[in-house]
């Protein structure tokens, strides 16, 4: 039984959590409807809904800038990266159930938490000599390498979680059959964690698109740049005509907008799975 | 017989160990090449004196000294740390209030306002910073044009640009982005609480503000603190937001640890202190983590 009964706190709470939810989307809300304006629509008023819409803005922030190059970039970081996470985390997470018995796997388990604690930043200098000594640095590939390592940690977490709510007696009915261990990982594990791995790589997705660090120390050259640092380069170069500005933003927010829309359940099970993740 | 069994046993432990690690290595292998030996590849560097191009020059602990004395660092440390308290505060607490009234208030509409709470999460924070950017510009930023609406011009100020107001405006901006992830966080754990104890709080007739203090917190106390612990090290982690809007700007009034470490390496190429700046931030994670885990361990015993 919850409270059905609504008492004066009840509707005064109601309403303040509200009023938070209002001032968080609100932002949003002025992006989408200023990003239809005209530059001088914009510029007499900040809060008027435009006239009419100008859908042209988004054709001019396709086409005045390289944000379909930037998305390519970022599709292509995001594919693989996303890719390589999952196979990684599922092997590992696999690992650490099977032998969950063993004494040296916590080892193991502490060493991910702590690697989880550290900031991108800390080692970025260390990291770009590594890169360069690769000869990786100013290519997607130097871009994708660090970003699944540091994506890693959390995914092999989520995947962890989920093997370990598997029943053990699976895998023993398997090996009393005979069954080598690649064929209980590939044909009897891996099905069954196919959703957590769907999670994975759905929450890794939206981590991937979204992620700045890497890729604007990492790339230089202006044909290989992702979606956010792209954008950044494009709304710095663009400072004359709002409306198109807030209409690029927009077009560079709706790829994790969309995925997230769709899959909800995934995105909010990869967000409690790898909290950490910040 | 019995040396046959323990060699058998020996062959197939080592032949387990040799299985787990074959499904470990991939991970490890990324781990250590890009976390562990940069780090300590970054702790190597901080020793020395290097522009990134010419020959690295063994300085001793010159930069460690020069950190130290250095206001800009201090000052970058400190503004981490307020980021973490007002995370505490108007992120995690808030969350946890807000939470509370998702599930055991409105539970029906619940789940249109935590898809609305974690938009800010999904979309990348350079959106997110590029947005709010807008909003706090002074000629016509949301905030100005609302307090000009209000007749109180003199209030419209440049709110990046203020010396008083740049690091406060970055923490709101950070505060409205993250709630949503708490939000969820504490929605999913006051969903595991048992039914029987809310009926048990009714029975003795506690209202909601009794029952928040009383029951939900102390019963979920565990991911309060998991979750302000998570709430601390992302505060220590923040780098994007903050160099969208101020860049740590004006006058390294809103500078945090990321935004100096890179402004000093990737703008000033100074590649040797940079590092020491990295390597001291997480000597300091470390330590921080090191308490944490021994007073809660500490905390744990004396309960058992």
């Amino acid at each position: 039984m919850k409270m059905k009964q609504k008492n004066t706190s009840s509707i005064i709470a109601i309403i303040l959590v509200t009023i938070t939810l209002v001032m968080v989307i609100a932002p949003f809300i002025w992006l989408i409807y200023s990003s239809l304006k005209t530059n001088k629509e914009f510029m007499a008023s900040v809060w008027k809904l435009p006239a009419a819409p100008q859908w042209e803005n988004f054709k001019k922030a396709w086409g005045g800038g390289s944000l379909g190059t930037y998305t390519i970039n970022s599709l292509i970081v995001t594919a693989v990266s996303v890719f390589l996470t999952v196979i990684i985390s599922t092997l590992a997470g696999y690992a650490m159930w099977i032998f969950k018995l063993k004494k040296w796997m916590n080892k193991i388990q502490l060493f991910l938490v702590i690697t989880m604690t550290i900031p991108a930043y800390a080692s970025l200098v260390p990291l770009v000599e590594t890169l360069r000594a690769m000869s990786l640095l100013d290519t997607l590939t130097g871009v994708i390498l660090p970003t699944v390592a540091f994506n890693t940690p959390m995914s092999i977490f989520i995947m962890r979680s989920t093997f370990f709510t598997l029943p053990f007696e699976v895998i023993e009915a398997a090996r009393f059959d005979g069954a080598s261990e690649p064929v209980i990982f590939t044909k009897i594990a891996v099905p069954l964690v196919r959703p957590a791995m769907f999670t994975t790589a759905i929450i890794n997705m939206i981590w991937v698109w979204n992620d700045f660090l890497f890729p604007l120390v990492f790339i230089n050259n202006p044909n290989l740049k992702t979606l956010p640092v792209g954008l950044k380069d494009f709304v710095g170069e663009h400072v004359t005509n709002y409306p198109v500005m807030m209409a690029a933003i927009l077009i560079a927010s709706m790829g994790a907008f969309v995925i997230y829309s769709i899959f909800q359940k995934q995105v909010i099970g990869g967000l409690t799975g790898g909290a950490v993740k910040g | 017989m019995a040396t046959i069994q323990i060699q058998m046993k020996k062959k197939r432990v080592r032949r387990e160990n040799q299985t787990a690690l074959t499904y470990l290595a991939p991970a490890l292998i990324f781990l250590i090449v890009f976390m562990v030996y940069p780090l300590i590849y970054s702790g190597i560097l901080s020793f020395f004196k290097w522009t990134g191009v010419s020959a690295k020059v063994f300085i001793g602990f010159e930069n460690f000294q020069r950190l130290f004395t250095d206001n800009y660092f201090w000052r970058a440390l400190v503004n981490n740390i307020s980021v973490a308290v007002s995370a505490l505060i108007f992120q995690v607490f808030i969350a946890l209030v807000i939470a509370f009234v998702l599930v055991r208030v409105m539970d029906k509409v619940s789940k249109v306002y935590l898809f609305i709470f974690l938009i800010p999460m999904v979309v990348s924070e350079i959106c997110i910073g590029l947005l709010w950017g807008f909003i706090y510009n002074p000629y016509f930023g949301l905030i100005n044009a609302a307090l000009r609406g209000l007749g109180l011009e003199s209030l419209a100020i440049g709110w990046l640009g203020e010396s008083a107001t740049a690091f406060p405006a970055v923490i709101n901006a950070m505060n409205f982005t993250y709630l949503g992830l708490y939000v969820l966080l504490f929605v999913n754990s006051i969903q595991d609480v048992p039914e029987d104890i809310f009926d048990a709080a009714k029975i003795d007739g506690a209202g909601g503000i009794r029952t928040f203090f009383n029951v939900v917190i102390p019963v979920i106390r565990e991911s309060i603190g998991s979750t302000m612990l998570l709430a601390v090290i992302s505060s220590f982690k923040t780098f994007s937001l903050v160099f969208v809007l101020t860049n740590g700007g004006p006058n390294h009034r809103s500078e945090v640890l990321s935004t100096y470490l890179y402004k000093m390496g990737f703008n000033s190429f100074q590649m040797g202190y940079a590092s020491t700046i990295g390597f001291v931030q997480m000597l300091l994670m470390a330590l921080a983590g090191f308490i944490v885990l021994y007073s809660t361990s500490r905390k744990n015993k004396e309960l058992a």
